[in-house]
Order: structure tokens, then sequence, then C-alpha cells
């Protein structure tokens, strides 16, 4: 079951999620965003497919909205390449109704490389 | 990739239409079904009051101008760090641009780093940041 908001503790780290780009989403996603056709992934499909994975660890309420974005990437994924992520819990704000939550994600290649990493802070709405 | 790189230069911008129709490829593309960006229903109970693109939609076309300047050295290399402003709405025309702050050779590799954003028809900034890039040298 997803964990809530308030269940969740700074430092407190998912277990890894498995997950394969395969062409058909990566050809949706370059379609969508207007993006170059290269031979491998976009690196921002790649995160994009990571925060979405989330969805099966973190229990997020419908309007959440995105606050700030860092990310570092290490390394082209090849279309049809399965990669993992592993996201931790970086920090907790509350202010009044408002919430927010820092998640780094660290993304490795099936040979355990680093691809790229992320930090998303999102605000949650308010009760 | 065709941009010379110098500082104080300015990105090659990029100009991109914000559609409902494209949010909701990118949802099915992203896996990010969050009501606020394709229930028009539900979005227009929330303060916001209407859908809006996802933030990591946004990014993306902001990633295409880098790619666009920088090639796959982007893809590989590529650092970003930036703060949402304001919501991008179908019907925005998004503009993406940015510019060379420096760009410092450390051995075989030019470091580069350039203040980016995007902006609506209205001039408001949706997203800005930094982004920084490795480049061979010979480049």
């Amino acid at each position: 079951m997803p964990a809530d908001y308030d269940s969740l503790t700074p430092g407190q780290a998912f277990p890894r999620v498995e997950y394969t780009l395969d062409a058909a989403t990566v050809e949706l996603y370059v379609e969508s965003v207007g993006a170059t056709l290269t031979g491998h992934v976009p690196p921002l499909a790649v995160a994009a497919r990571a925060i979405a994975s989330l969805g099966g660890l973190i229990s997020l309420p419908p309007g959440t909205i995105h606050a700030s974005q860092d990310f570092e990437f290490n390394r082209l994924v090849p279309v049809g390449a399965t990669v993992t992520c592993q996201a931790t819990v970086l920090r907790k704000l509350s202010r009044g109704p408002m919430r927010m939550l820092t998640l780094e994600t660290i993304i490795e290649d099936e040979a355990g490389q680093p691809v790229q990493k992320g930090r998303s802070t999102i605000v949650l709405p308010g009760a | 990739m065709e941009y010379a790189v110098r500082e104080g230069s300015a990105l090659p911008e990029f100009v991109r239409d914000v559609v409902q129709a494209d949010i909701q490829r990118y949802a099915e593309a992203s896996g990010d079904f969050n009501p606020i960006h394709i229930d028009e229903t539900f979005a227009a109970t929330t303060p916001l009051k209407g859908t809006i693109a996802h933030g990591m939609l946004v990014l993306a076309y902001l990633s295409e101008m880098l790619v666009r300047a920088f090639g796959e050295a982007w893809d590989s290399t590529g650092q970003l760090s930036l703060r949402f402003r304001n919501p991008a709405r179908p019907g925005d025309r998004l503009t993406v641009s940015g510019r060379v702050e420096s760009a410092k050779r450390d051995g075989g590799i030019v470091c580069v780093t350039c203040a980016v954003s995007c902006a609506n028809q209205a001039g408001e900034v949706v997203v800005s940041g930094e982004a920084r890039v490795a480049l061979p040298a010979s480049l």
C-alpha cells in the first residue's frame, strides 16, 4: 500500500523500482514533447517514468504540483533498456495548509551504472 | 551541434504551443495521470481554475532547446536546477530561451553554464534556472 505524506520521514528510502523504456512509450513521449529523435531515450523521459513509478510507493493527492527540480544526467539510455529507480525522502515541510515534499531519485542501468539523479520538490494541496 | 558557445551569447529559442491533446499524450507517455493535468472538471475546482501542463512537460521543452544547442553532450552530461514560477495552461505559447553565462576550459572539456527560462505569451516566467553541460574542448 502506498505511503501517505504523514507517514513519510526524511531519510526514508523506498525499494528500487524497475521499469523498461520500450519503443512505443518513447515514441509517444517524443511526439508529445516535440523532441528530436535520437538513438536513445530522452533523459527527461527516463525521469518522467521514474517519477510516475513512485505512484506505487507514495500516495500523492490529486492536484499535487511541482515547485522545483534538479537533474544530473550521467549516461545515455538505449531504447528498450530496463533501468531501476530508488527514491529517498529528503525533506518534509508543512506551513499552514501547505505541505511540501522533496524526493531524491537515483536511476541506474542494468549494470548498476548511474544514469541520472534527480531532486524534486512538490507541493501537495491543502487538506 | 550547430551552436557556437560564447559567453553572453543567446541559445537558439524553442517555441511550443501548449495544447490539451499534447498534455493528454504526455500523461500516457509519462504515466502521470494527476487530474490537475487532464481532468477539466476536477481542475476547475482547484485554485488553479483549470488544467495545467505537467511541470515535467515544460522541462522537456527546455531540455529540447538544450539538446538542439549542445547535442548528445546535453543528454549525457547535462545538469539542471530549476524553479517553477507560474503554471503553463492550454492555449499558452511558450518560448524557451537561454544565455551562456560562462564557458570555462577544464582539461579536455569546456564547462558551460547557462541561464535558462521559459515564458508564456504574456511574458510571465513559467520556469527559470540554470543549466550546465560539459563539452569536448575541441568543439
